[in-house]
């Protein structure tokens, strides 16, 4: 039997076998009675078995040294590959999440270039947005004013009337045809409203459109001025409208007066 | 350089000089049949011998399991010597591999 593919352990293990076979059968020949012993040949052919299966055993418990040293070698090593898998884990999970962090910093890179490029195309000059800006914060949008206190009926927004005193509020009025009169009133109207608010920044602003405003005709109607010809329209929202559009009337501008609850 | 680097650091590794176990089972098996020879006339001594004769089986008995568990025990015998070279080897190989790998890991360039 070739013993080359057994692992040394099984060699010794066989070897340490074969000495017990051997001496048990020489101790039984020597115990044996005189009839049933072996001839000499055969016994010193057992002696010289036992002998060399000896010098077998000794010469693979040197193998076996040898192998330990070898083993201690590779434990070593092996120590060493396992230090390396470690640093190659390491190296590996950083690379991963500089990996990340260059994926994430190139999106984000690359939406800021789209961005850029879109408003390129339609570039805005500086002037008008400066314009607009002053615009904005001129109306007190931004910022109240100064001496703005509690119970100041100013607004950051347009108020009610002077929303009716604007372009819509007076073209909206102006389809019954009924020409403006008394601008006058509406001056005085007005001042009374600015006195009221006591601030400078919403009447500033009025006076732009001032010419196109309307006033209130003492018969209760609302009249506009048109433009530079004179006259005033009288902005009838009740009487010229048909039976089923009395809902419209709820929205006239008589009762609105009173829908507005946030001038105060 | 880093080559040179590396194979120092496999072969710096000394070999252990590892003594042998030793194992003495001939001169036990000696011992008997030499006891079992003797063959004494005198009944007493004849007694004696065949006490000490059975002792000798039994230590015989005893230093082979001893031997056994001995052998059970050594280390590094799991393979023969062909196997744990080539496993030494595919080691050593694998310890280069890895080497290098985080050297190219450490050298890459963006």
């Amino acid at each position: 039997m070739s013993s080359y593919h057994l692992s040394t352990r099984e060699r010794l293990l066989a070897i340490v076998n074969d000495i017990e076979i051997v001496a048990k059968e020489l101790i039984e020949n020597t115990i044996a009675p005189k009839a049933q012993k072996m001839s000499s040949a055969d016994h010193t052919q057992l002696v010289e078995l036992l002998v060399l299966k000896d010098k077998e055993l000794k010469a693979t418990l040197q193998l076996a040294a040898e192998q330990a040293g070898i083993e201690k070698k590779m434990d070593a090593l092996r120590d060493q590959v396992r230090k390396q898998d470690e640093e190659i884990n390491q190296l590996q999970k950083q690379l991963k999440e500089a990996e990340q962090i260059l994926a994430t910093s190139i999106f984000q890179a690359r939406q800021k270039l789209a961005s850029i490029t879109k408003a390129n195309k339609r570039p805005v000059s500086s002037e008008e947005l400066i314009k607009f800006a002053h615009r904005i914060s001129a109306s007190h949008a931004i910022c109240a004013p100064l001496t703005w206190q509690q119970g100041d009926l100013r607004r950051p927004y347009p108020t009610d009337i002077e929303m009716r005193l604007g372009f819509l509020g007076k073209s909206d009025l102006n389809i019954n045809g009924h020409n403006m009169q008394h601008p006058n009133s509406l001056n005085e109207m007005h001042r009374n409203t600015s006195a009221v608010a006591a601030g400078s920044g919403a009447g500033g602003e009025i006076p732009a459109s001032a010419q196109n405003q309307f006033a209130w005709h003492p018969s209760g109607e609302l009249h506009m001025s048109m433009g530079a010809g004179g006259g005033s329209v009288s902005l009838d929202t009740r009487a010229h409208k048909d039976a089923s559009q009395d809902d419209v009337e709820v929205m006239s501008t008589e009762s609105s007066s009173s829908s507005s609850s946030d001038s105060q | 350089m880093d080559v040179v680097d590396i194979k120092p650091q496999i072969a710096n590794i000394p070999e252990p000089k590892i003594q042998p176990v030793e194992i003495e089972i001939l001169p036990v098996v000696y011992d008997i049949i030499r006891s079992v020879e003797k063959d004494p006339i005198d009944n007493t001594a004849k007694q004696k011998e065949s006490a000490e004769c059975s002792q000798k089986v039994l230590e015989l008995q005893r230093s082979l399991d001893a031997a056994r568990a001995t052998i059970r025990k050594l280390h590094g015998i799991e393979y023969s010597k062909e196997e744990q070279l080539r496993r030494l080897e595919s080691l050593r190989k694998q310890l280069a591999l890895k080497q290098q790998l985080i050297k190219k890991y450490k050298n890459v360039q963006f």
